[in-house]
């Protein structure tokens, strides 16, 4: 007669497997952060107009979208184009663990890639905060980072085909930076401007440069923040919901 | 290990539905310890239905299985626990080393595994070498034996093998069946699926054939031919005046090719 196994061996046996895989691929997590850190070093002379937060807070918000978007989702959508659920689900574990794995191997990536902005941001454009200020922007980068991975999940729920989820998300990510960025300096016009605002861009921008300093958090930082989760549970809600561990799966 | 004639896998009235199609009509069987049980059909018989159903892979209309005692549906951890399966396409994380992935599994069924075990399990197979290889690098052969190790790491009382020598040579298929009966002689209860009649008149102690969903016949393949020999359609089905398992199949399932 075989015991179940306990559920901390599992996790462990899993974040083991998930971790080395994503060391593996290490030239696509260097892939992600180059975007944030070619920003940081090309806004070098405009620093003083937009402010060492603003600057921050779009780097670490692009990371954001492409972890969530482009290294989460086309991750999970492979494996699962692959089988490699199917083989994990036949065996004695949770359901949750597989994916909670997963999640926090972004969840460490995303602070690797806040730690590599606040480097970068210090390196070439001397923006430097306070203990506090960096302590709440890693917190800050996590619940945004939520976001992403809602929208990525919500992404490989309502496509079952890799590939399509790989161009998709793609799509998705460009249309998030364009109209995020181009949106929010006013590029496309007043009325684009106020929805990029309140837009999951938006929000995660304004909570991770709000909490760079904490004495200029408001109410409009606190709604903010409020919509950012929202944006998190909604989007995580239904990337669950939605998703199916085999391409062949039904209903 | 089991004691023999003891189930160990129990399936009852078992109805698999997809929308308003139902693919499995009222399937029971039971695989007991020390036995290769094979469920033989055409494509689309329901073979693959009936299996996920006992892997839990997917919840049935009505029915029970029931592995090694335990309801897939209530205590579907306990039920897999005692459960080794070989998926059709087995996949592993392909950036995951042979080694790597042996010791992934071997935690997830809680299975101690030291640097000496790990290494005599690759020996066993033949792959002591190929311990550092990524899983995508071995061949077909190897690739399997693979699969089969981390099917049998925890000993499970039922092993569920999903067409295992499709696309094998005949050297690494042989192989492959005296795996089996080693296992068989074990007394671990073995559930197959497979296409190839040769394998089901070599390896398996009884078969279930299947087609639309329902149980046809179950017998031993030799009981089987014997049973039906003199049956018209399975008269017009031989060739070379022999009657054989294959003509047996094709004389109850008909000749038709199913896509």
């Amino acid at each position: 007669m075989q015991n179940i196994p306990s559920t901390s061996t599992i996790f462990s046996s899993l974040l083991r497997a998930d971790l080395t895989t994503q060391w593996r691929n290490r030239k696509s997590f260097m892939l992600i952060l180059i975007v944030p850190v070619i920003i940081l070093f090309s806004w070098k002379g405009v620093i003083d107009k937009l402010g060492g937060a603003f600057v921050l807070g779009t780097c670490i918000t692009l990371g954001l979208i492409a972890i969530g978007l482009m290294g989460y989702s086309n991750s999970i959508a492979r494996d699962r184009d692959k089988g490699i659920f199917q083989r994990l689900r036949v065996a004695p574990l949770p359901a949750w663990s597989v994916m909670s794995s997963r999640l926090l191997v972004q969840m460490l990536m995303i602070l690797l890639l806040t730690s590599t902005v606040f480097i970068a941001g210090f390196y070439f454009d001397k923006i430097s905060l306070s203990a506090g200020g960096y302590l709440l922007g890693y917190v800050a980068a996590l619940v945004g980072g939520a976001v992403y991975l809602g929208i990525g999940q919500m992404i490989v729920g309502l496509i079952k085909n890799a590939e399509t989820v790989h161009s998709t998300s793609r799509l998705v990510y460009f249309v998030f930076i364009m109209v995020g960025m181009f949106g929010e300096l006013g590029i496309l016009g007043t009325q684009i401007g106020h929805l990029v605002q309140w837009s999951p861009y938006g929000t995660v921008k304004h909570i991770l440069a709000s909490s760079f300093q904490a004495a200029s958090w408001d109410l409009s930082a606190t709604k903010a923040l409020l919509i950012t989760i929202g944006y998190a549970i909604i989007f995580s809600v239904l990337g669950i919901r939605w998703f199916k561990w085999s391409p062949s799966e039904r209903g | 290990m089991n004691t023999p004639s003891e189930a160990v896998l129990e399936v009852l009235n078992l109805n698999v539905k997809y929308g308003n199609f139902l693919a499995v009509k009222n399937l029971s069987f039971t695989v007991q310890a020390g036995e290769i049980f094979e469920l033989l059909g055409p494509n689309g018989a329901g073979k693959t239905s009936s299996l996920s159903a006992v892997e839990g892979l997917l919840v049935p209309e009505s029915g029970v299985v029931r592995v090694a005692g335990y309801d897939i549906k209530t205590h579907p951890r306990h039920a897999r626990a005692n459960m080794g399966v070989q998926l059709q396409a087995t996949s592993f994380q392909p950036e995951l080393n042979v080694a790597e992935i042996i010791r992934l599994y071997a935690g997830i069924y809680g299975v101690p595994l030291t640097r000496e075990k790990l290494g005599s399990i690759l020996e066993n197979i033949n792959l002591r070498e190929a311990g550092s290889k990524k899983f995508g690098q071995l061949s077909g052969g190897q690739q399997q034996r693979v699969s089969l190790v981390i099917a049998l790491i925890h000993e499970p009382r039922l092993v569920l093998l999903d067409e295992p020598t499709t696309g094998l040579d005949p050297q690494a298929r042989r192989q492959l069946w005296e795996r089996i009966e080693s296992l068989r002689n074990q007394g671990h209860g073995i559930l197959l699926t497979t296409h190839s009649m040769e394998e089901a008149e070599s390896v398996c102690d009884r078969v279930a054939i299947i087609d639309h969903g329902q149980v046809i016949s179950t017998d031993t393949p030799q009981a089987l031919i014997d049973g039906h020999r003199n049956d018209p359609e399975v008269i017009r089905a031989s060739r070379k005046g022999k009657v054989t398992l294959e003509d047996v199949f094709i004389g109850l399932t008909g000749s038709q090719v199913r896509v």
